[in-house]
Order: C-alpha cells, then sequence, then structure tokens
C-alpha cells in the first residue's frame, strides 16, 4: 500500500529523538499560548517562528504544527475552569463547560474536550492522509489562472469571515496585498514604494508585520486594560477526571457529529476553528437528544463543539499543504513561516517533499497522542499560570517580539517598522479593523500577482482567459458569492420593494 | 459618542491613504526598460482603486450613521472583542518611547544588557510592588535568552560591551 509505505517515511522522520522532542516542545508551548488568555494562537506562532530559524523545514513545521494543536487545546482548558476562553475558538466551550465546572463536573469536561480533540484531530490527519494527495494531484493541473482564481477565492473566504464590517474587511485584505507590493517588482527590476530606502528593496518581512499587528498591538491592549483588571476565579476540580457510563454514551454522538461539521467546515468550505465550534453549538441545539440541558451545563455543549475546531483546525491544514492557501489567520502566519524556509507549499510539495509532507502527518498523530497526556493530568499546572501577572506576561511579550523579529535579518530598521505596525494594529482595533486579512493578503501577494501576470501573458492580455476556463469560474464565483452573500437579502428586499404595489396598510 | 468619532476618523484615514497609495501607483512606479504584458504598475493600481472604492463606501456610510451592525453575525464567526476601555496615551507613549530606545540601543549595548534594562524600566513604569523578584527574573531572562539564542541556537545576537569580558 502506498499510503502505509508513506506513512513508515513520516514515522521515520518524525520519529527521530530531535523531531519527537520539537513536537513535545511545540505541544507544550502551545497549551501555554492557549491557556494565557492575552496571547492568540496567532501571536503565539508568530512569536516563536524565529526559534525555527536554523532548523530543517521537516522539524520548523512540526514545531508550529504542535504549536497550534496545542493552542487550541489549551484554550478550552481555561474556558471550562476561568469562563475566559484563550481563544475564539473556545468561546462556545464556556457556556456548558464552565456551568459543569460549576456543578462540580469540572474533570469530566475537561476530559470530555481532550479525548474529542484528540478523536477529531485524529480524523481530520487521517482525512489529510487519504485526501491530499488525490487533492495535490488535481491541482497539478492547475495553471496560473486557476491558481489566481483559487487564490482569490482563498482571500475572500476568509475575508468574509473576518469582522464585523464587510467593508474594512475587503479593505484591510486590499491593505495586506499593497504592502507586499513593496520592494523589486522581481520580473521587471524596477522599484516600487521603496522611496529610496536600500532596506525596503526586499519589501517587508511578513514577520515584522505579523508580529507587529499581532504581537505589539496586544501590548498597548493589555497596558490599557490593566489598571481595571479583574481578579480571576477559578473552579476547583472535584471528583474524579473520568467520563461516566452515562457521559459515554452522550459523548459518542455528539463527538461524531462535531468531528464531521467541524472538518466540512474548515477543511471543505475553508472557514476557520471559531465558525466550526459555533456550527457544531447549533447541531448539537438541533439534534441533541439532550438539547434541553444545552447551556446548563451539557456534556455534548462541551463535546461537539471541541471537537469541531480541532478538526477544523486539521481540516485547513489540508487547504494549506496540498493548495499553498491559507485557511485561517494561523495557517496564513505558517505559510509566510515555511516560504522564509525556503518551502512552497502547494500541489507539488508531496511529490518533491514526500519526508516533509508524511513527516508532518505523522507528527500529527503523535502531537494529538502527548497533548492527550500532557492535558489531563497536568491540568492544575496549567491553571496556574493564569497567576502569572500581566505586566510581567506583557513585558515578555516584547522581548520577544523584539528578538524574533532582529535574528530575521540583524536590522534595526524591522524593529522600528514593527514598533510602527504595532501601533497601526492598535489603531485599526481600536476601529474594528480586523488584521488577520492583512497577514493574509501580505503572504499571498506576490504570488497573486505574478498568477495574474502569467496568465495575461497566456490569454495575450485578455482578462476573458478567467472566465473560459471552467475551474477559474467555478473558483471566482464562489469567491464573488463569500463576499456578496451578506447584502442578498436586503438586496432582495430593496427589489420586491421596487416592484411591489403599494399596500394600502403600508400607506 | 466615542465610538462615532473613532469610526470616523478611522474612514478618513482609510480614504487618505488609499488615495495616496493609488497616487503612488501612478506616480512613482517608473515604466520598465523592457515592455512587459502587464507592467510593475498594474497590479499597485488595481489594488489602489478596489482600496479607495471600499473606503469611499465605508466612508460614505459612517457619515450617514447607517453603519449596520449584526453582532449575532459577529459572534458566530468569531469577531475579535472590541476595545472599548479609554486608551491611556501617557503610558502607551512611554511604552512606544521604551521600545524605540529598545531598538536604538540595540546593537550598541548589546542584546543582553538593552533587554535586562528596557525589562528594568517597563517594571518600573507598569507595577514596581515586587522589584527584587523581578529583577531576578529579567536577569535570568535577558542573559538566558542570549545564551540559549547564541549558544544552542546558534542565532547571532549582538553582544555589546560586554564581549570586552568573553561573551
Amino acid at each position: 500500500m502506498d499510503i502505509m509505505h508513506n506513512l513508515v517515511t513520516g514515522f521515520t522522520v518524525a520519529g527521530t529523538p530531535f523531531n519527537l522532542l520539537l513536537a513535545f516542545i511545540g505541544v507544550f508551548l502551545g497549551t501555554v499560548i492557549g491557556v494565557l488568555p492575552g496571547i492568540g494562537p496567532m501571536t503565539g506562532v508568530a512569536l516563536l517562528i524565529p526559534i525555527t530559524f536554523g532548523m530543517p523545514p521537516t522539524s520548523a513545521i512540526i514545531l508550529m504544527a504542535g504549536i497550534y494543536y496545542g493552542a487550541m487545546y489549551g484554550g478550552s482548558t481555561t474556558s471550562i475552569l476561568v469562563n475566559t476562553p484563550g481563544e475564539s475558538s473556545s468561546v462556545v466551550t464556556c457556556l456548558d463547560g464552565h456551568e459543569m465546572a460549576k456543578a462540580g463536573r469540572a474533570g469530566p469536561a475537561l476530559a470530555a474536550a481532550a479525548i474529542g480533540s484528540f478523536i477529531a484531530g485524529t480524523f481530520a490527519t487521517i482525512m489529510l492522509m487519504a485526501f491530499g494527495p488525490v487533492l495535490a494531484k488535481v491541482a497539478l493541473r492547475f495553471g496560473p489562472p486557476e491558481f489566481f482564481a483559487l487564490m482569490v477565492m482563498g482571500l475572500t473566504v476568509v475575508t468574509s469571515l473576518a469582522g464585523r464590517s464587510m467593508l474594512k474587511a475587503l479593505f484591510a485584505t486590499l491593505l495586506g496585498l499593497a504592502i507586499a507590493m513593496i520592494g523589486i517588482d522581481l520580473q521587471s527590476a524596477v522599484q516600487r514604494f521603496t522611496f529610496g530606502n536600500p532596506q525596503l528593496m526586499d519589501g517587508i518581512e511578513f514577520l515584522v508585520v505579523a508580529i507587529g499587528l499581532f504581537a505589539l498591538t496586544e501590548v498597548f491592549i493589555n497596558i490599557s486594560e490593566m489598571k481595571n483588571a479583574k481578579e480571576v476565579s477559578t473552579e476547583k476540580i472535584q471528583g474524579g477526571l473520568w467520563l461516566t457510563k452515562e457521559d459515554w454514551k452522550r459523548f459518542w454522538p455528539s463527538c461524531t457529529r462535531g468531528t464531521l461539521s467541524g472538518f466540512f467546515v474548515g477543511g471543505v468550505a475553508g472557514a476557520g476553528a471559531a465558525v466550526a465550534s459555533f456550527v457544531s453549538y447549533g447541531i448539537e441545539k438541533r439534534f441533541s437528544k439532550h438539547k434541553d440541558q444545552l447551556g446548563k451545563g451539557a456534556i455534548e455543549g462541551v463535546t461537539g463543539p471541541e471537537s469541531a475546531n480541532n478538526a477544523a483546525a486539521g481540516g485547513s491544514l489540508i487547504y494549506l499543504l496540498c493548495l499553498g492557501i491559507p485557511g485561517s489567520g494561523t495557517t496564513a502566519i505558517m505559510l509566510g513561516a515555511l516560504i522564509m524556509l525556503g518551502l512552497q507549499p502547494g500541489p507539488l510539495l508531496f511529490s518533491t517533499q514526500p519526508e516533509f509532507v508524511w513527516g508532518l502527518i505523522a507528527s500529527m498523530y503523535i502531537g494529538n497522542v502527548m497533548l492527550l497526556v500532557l492535558n489531563l493530568p497536568l491540568v492544575g499546572m496549567w491553571v496556574k499560570l493564569l497567576k502569572v501577572p500581566e505586566y510581567l506576561l506583557t513585558l515578555f511579550i516584547i522581548l520577544f517580539s523584539f528578538l524574533g523579529v532582529y535574528t530575521m535579518n540583524n536590522s534595526i530598521q524591522d524593529l522600528m517598522l514593527m514598533v510602527l505596525f504595532g501601533v497601526i494594529g492598535y489603531g485599526m482595533k481600536r476601529a474594528d479593523i480586523p488584521a488577520s486579512p492583512v497577514i493574509l493578503g501580505m503572504v499571498l501577494g506576490k504570488q497573486m500577482e505574478e498568477k495574474f501576470r502569467q496568465s495575461m501573458v497566456i490569454s495575450d492580455g485578455s482578462l476573458s482567459i478567467f472566465f473560459t476556463r471552467p475551474i477559474a469560474v467555478v473558483l471566482l464565483t464562489l469567491a464573488f458569492i463569500s463576499i456578496t452573500n451578506p447584502y442578498w437579502k436586503p438586496f432582495g428586499a430593496w427589489l420586491k420593494g421596487l416592484f411591489a404595489k403599494p399596500s394600502p396598510e403600508a400607506a | 459618542m466615542a465610538a462615532k468619532r473613532i469610526e470616523r476618523t478611522a474612514s478618513v484615514v482609510m480614504t487618505a491613504f488609499s488615495a495616496a497609495y493609488l497616487i503612488g501607483a501612478y506616480l512613482m512606479i517608473p515604466v520598465p526598460m523592457i515592455k512587459q504584458q502587464i507592467g510593475p504598475s498594474v497590479f499597485p493600481k488595481a489594488v489602489g482603486f478596489l482600496m479607495l472604492l471600499f473606503s469611499l463606501c465605508n466612508l460614505v456610510i459612517q457619515f450617514k450613521g447607517i453603519a449596520k451592525e449584526d453582532e449575532a453575525r459577529a459572534v458566530i464567526i468569531g469577531a475579535e472583542d472590541k476595545v472599548e476601555t479609554k486608551a491611556d496615551l501617557k503610558l502607551m507613549g512611554v511604552i512606544i518611547a521604551l521600545m524605540v530606545v529598545y531598538a536604538l540601543l540595540f546593537n550598541t549595548l548589546g542584546y543582553a544588557l538593552t533587554t535586562i534594562l528596557v525589562f528594568l524600566a517597563g517594571v518600573l513604569v507598569l507595577d514596581r510592588k515586587h522589584i527584587l523578584r523581578d529583577v531576578i527574573i529579567g536577569l535570568i531572562a535577558s542573559f538566558g535568552m542570549y545564551f540559549i539564542f547564541t549558544k544552542l541556537l546558534k542565532v547571532t545576537l549582538p553582544s555589546g560591551p560586554l564581549s570586552l569580558i568573553g561573551f
């Protein structure tokens, strides 16, 4: 069997002591990041990228995937025990998880979250293994127009799900593209927006922007809120950790529903883990046998969403690896990091770098097992992390940001730019402009332009090439739907109003 | 209505930036020597146009006061929480200044020394109740990170005057 052979390759790569250690460090740091309320998975991955400089790409992605996974796990722990979600994908977990903890059932809640996540994560990994190579094979036949359309779709899907205002999200995406244009244009050797500054000729590193927009913005928010910080009260874990027989009976159906719906949302629809968890909660509300208890501490309300967000996280890795398109802010940062390491994620990856892909897949299995072991017995330790004073945490974010950006190019100008983006990021946060589309636009910008230009060369300068190739048409249509759908209802109502006869009641 | 003022200011800044970018795309990108199907300025112009279009729409919506917010949808897609706390501009200014100083001294004083100085300054500004503990944490963090990165991960960091004593 091909897959078996590949898996063996993968486990040989991931099973080296060094890579095992990295997987462990990854899930450990990831859990820390997930538990700490100030640092989300995006900030965490961005801050820790510098550690991977000098590592082979496979080891680097093993570490990063571990962080990504760990952050998903860690977020649920604080949701349940403290009622503060570590990140957006575990917001729903608070609803029933914290109720369970208050009723003295914190143990089973934590166990259900961890086991559900484990099952979902494993499922997503198996799917990646089964469908990844197939998808990559299909994508190998893509020409520049299809890739351009694919990137447009990737951008619009993420944009449509970022923030309250579509206009602001679109602006943010374009801002990312605009920043990506800075530097020497490789095809014509012309300088664009460099203002004669030699260090800008290579463009602005995405990490400078990412750390500025996420980590330093976080610093500014923390120091403004420090004065009115409130004491956190943690629920004690009483009784056993393990699930009762009755719990298990209710666990399986909700875990299955959560895993499948989460995988669909993340791996097929391309949306992120937060959406997946909400979709799953909605499904539980409709189909669960105990829907009347949801919101009052039902185990389904923990299992479903927690399975869903991990399945979605795994699903979006499929996009990243097979197509080179990130499905979320965190995977966008990972994509940027891989490009920095000299790898080009995309359909070719499976055939040119099998040990990389399969090593990652194997390490995902290993990481999932490690998380399960790490999370349940050590839960008390994670909760203690919440006692770290906020000002120290803030100062450490500053230290890590500077260290990370400096080690990239040894450039002081990069540090200054990072601070500038930190200030911009804070302004954007106040104005409620989402930051993750900026990163996505930046990471995809150069390639998007390249594919666009290649398409134009093929078609001899005619835009019709995007409307005559079926795959490109489908992708662009999906892109159009994803950004226009919030406006359909009002538009339809407006049309109706236009044609409707004025009724006597309305007058 | 502070929120409204922020929204309006932001929409003006967004529009101004988009316009500046678009003008830059027209004026600042030279024509390459070799003729190309799609020159280096086409994509930036397109980006600039779209950016200006969307920010103008946003501007109109904000100033006409017809901006609608669907909180239910925001929760479902996991939109980040809004920051409502009033910004402590003075404290922010101090921290920004500290960051700039950090960047400027980075090469001259070396990583470990600059880091411990900035860390301690940060402690003094933010919370000075546990000075002794924080000094110890700062020392371990700055020198520890220096050693981990330079010796274990083989990443070069400036050593500054400490190189005189064999760092």
